[in-house]
């Protein structure tokens, strides 16, 4: 009989993967009392399988990870993986030909990483503030109301991807397209900043709404 | 004798090693992985593993077309284009350095597995060739010749085979721009009709018959033809010393993916491009030598896992190009690791603040299986 394992809830008694190496490179006589006590356990308890994202490399980022699986179209992880690596790639030259050109004095102020990049033009891209719709009477009202962290960042990758997809020339291949889009978004420039403000502009004008939230 | 192994992990001061003593103090210490010597001829034991610049305007003019496109864009990004120096590369300038021009040319085919560096040793000869002087013929990639032709021509000269005028005139325009100066020395030894008022007259420089290709570009694979076989004639005098060197020698041996007009296969011997090429890679002619290298890459009909000369150029192709002298070129050795991975953190290639650490270096050491190819891959996004 096979037993399914990916959506089914386990059994409580199931513990999680553990990943990181330095755990199980350490001598035994330098770990903890909790840690002692939680290798014992894992003796005897099973452990749940661990999912195809998990990886114990040093380079793996959960935010890389989690803007490739948006990007992905009918499950073909291996193209979305690729673009990404090549969008980085992408990033990376154009700044460190940016590097070499400048001068001295501004080399200290061009940023080379690329994930310095994503992640400072993921977090330039997030709103503080969302809509949602009320419905009060008949009508309904866009009422400004907090996000949550996930919501956030769920937002600012969405419209990152759409931009990227919709607004390019049929012949610019996607990492192009998506290195100039984070580059612009890493200097508050840019569609998808841009986008934001107009979103905080109509929570702004809708304020008058706000008390139609009750959570 | 010093070990190189110990001095390596010393290099961490990042100074200049006592080991070579020819490199010119510079001014800031360049470390243990470069080397001052952008000659090959001077390249030898000593400088295994280690880089050696190339002046960018040498690069253009050396190599029009010869780089793999990896490559160049790292040449690009870098503002340099530097070289590693590596043991089969050194084997096979030292058997030219030896060589008795006065005998048959010696075929040399570069063979190894995927993105082991074989076109990049076979540009590193080409470029203490064409230091030494000597005349390079440089085909960058046969495999172009025989797939994807948009055009194909029925050949004037003889009446069975198609011509190709794009991809002549392409390598006929980077063939002048590399060898103006032998153009001008060079003299046909008799007379070509082109058609019915253009003719080459005896004596004249080879230049005039390259232009005629350029400007006729219907003939050009004719004048392709026929500078090949100018070449091979004169090349026992004395005067130049001929080096042939072919990428992707299978692909003349091989299947081609065009066709005719009544859609019926084509076979390499059709194409005059290939043909000439054969007979140039035969060695009945002396003067000089033919280096060329296996690829699967681009190869029509060849499972990804072959990469012997027996599974690679098939029974018609090893037996045209028996006796060869065979080059393995295998993955990079620990020392030509760290020097790869230390030339990457030097450029500022690796940007991941975990690439520094030894953890990332073993991880990227595992990942790639020392293949030069797919360090390079791997360290892209890093």
């Amino acid at each position: 009989r096979i037993m399914p394992v990916r959506w089914s809830r386990y059994n409580p008694s199931y513990l999680e993967p553990e990943v990181k190496t330095e755990l199980y490179q350490k001598p035994l006589e330098e770990l903890t009392e909790e840690e002692r006590e939680q290798m014992e356990l894992k003796a005897v308890r099973p452990i749940k399988a661990a999912p195809p994202t998990l990886s114990s490399s040093v380079f793996s980022d959960p935010m890389i990870s989690k803007f490739t699986n948006m990007m992905m179209k009918s499950g073909n992880k291996v193209l979305a993986r690729s673009l990404m690596s090549q969008t980085l790639e992408a990033i990376k030259r154009k700044q460190l030909e940016k590097y070499h050109k400048a001068p001295e004095n501004e080399k200290e102020t061009i940023e080379c990483n690329p994930y310095v990049i994503f992640h400072q033009a993921l977090k330039n891209c997030q709103p503080i503030i969302g809509l949602s719709n009320i419905t009060r009477g008949g009508k309904t009202y866009q009422v400004p109301v907090p996000l949550t962290d996930n919501r956030k960042r769920f937002l600012a990758m969405k419209w990152l991807i759409t931009e990227c997809r919709e607004n390019k020339h049929r012949r610019t291949m996607m990492p192009e397209k998506l290195s100039q889009e984070l580059l612009l978004a890493f200097n508050n420039e840019g569609p998808v900043i841009k986008k934001k403000h107009v979103l905080h502009k109509m929570a702004e004008a809708n304020r008058a709404y706000a008390h139609f939230r009750w959570w | 004798q010093l070990d190189r192994g110990c001095a390596l992990h010393t290099a961490a001061r990042g100074g200049l090693s006592s080991v070579s003593s020819q490199d010119v103090p510079a001014q800031r210490p360049r470390a243990v992985f470069h080397t001052s010597e952008s000659d090959p001829a001077k390249h030898t034991e000593q400088h295994e593993g280690r880089l050696y610049n190339i002046p960018l305007e040498e690069v253009k003019a050396v190599f029009p077309h010869g780089l793999p496109h990896r490559f160049q864009q790292q040449v690009q990004t870098f503002n340099e284009a530097r070289v590693m120096v590596r043991r089969p590369a050194l084997e096979l300038l030292a058997c030219l350095k030896g060589s008795n021009l006065a005998h048959p040319a010696v075929r040399y085919v570069i063979y190894g597995e995927r993105g082991t560096g074989k076109t990049m040793t076979l540009c590193h000869v080409v470029h203490y060739c064409s230091r030494q002087g000597w005349l390079v013929l440089h085909i960058p990639d046969a495999h172009l010749w025989v797939k994807n032709c948009k055009e194909l021509l029925h050949s004037s000269y003889k009446k069975d085979r198609l011509d190709q005028p794009l991809q002549a005139s392409v390598w006929l325009k980077n063939f002048k721009s590399s060898n103006e100066r032998f153009l001008k020395e060079i003299k046909t030894q008799k007379k070509y009709i082109w058609g019915k008022q253009e003719s080459t007259e005896e004596g004249r420089p080879l230049g005039e018959v390259v232009e005629q290709g350029l400007a006729r570009v219907r003939s050009a694979s004719d004048a392709l033809g026929v500078v090949l076989r100018e070449l091979k004639q004169q090349s026992h005098r004395g005067s130049f010393r001929l080096l042939v060197a072919v990428d992707g020698v299978n692909a003349l041996w091989g299947r081609t993916t065009l066709r005719k007009e009544d859609k019926s296969p084509v076979s390499p011997e059709e194409l005059t491009l290939v043909h000439n090429l054969r007979k140039m890679v035969r060695n009945d002619w002396s003067g000089g030598a033919i280096v060329t290298t296996l690829s699967q890459t681009g190869s029509l009909f060849k499972p990804s896992s072959a990469y012997t000369p027996q599974e690679l150029l098939g029974k018609e192709g090893f037996d045209a190009l028996d006796p060869f002298v065979p080059i393995p070129v295998p993955n990079y050795s620990p020392k030509e690791f760290e020097s790869c991975y230390g030339y990457y953190l030097e450029r500022k290639w690796l940007q991941h603040e975990k690439a520094h650490t030894e953890d990332g270096k073993a991880e990227l050491q595992f990942l790639s299986g020392s293949n030069p190819r797919q360090l390079d891959r791997l360290a892209g996004p890093l």
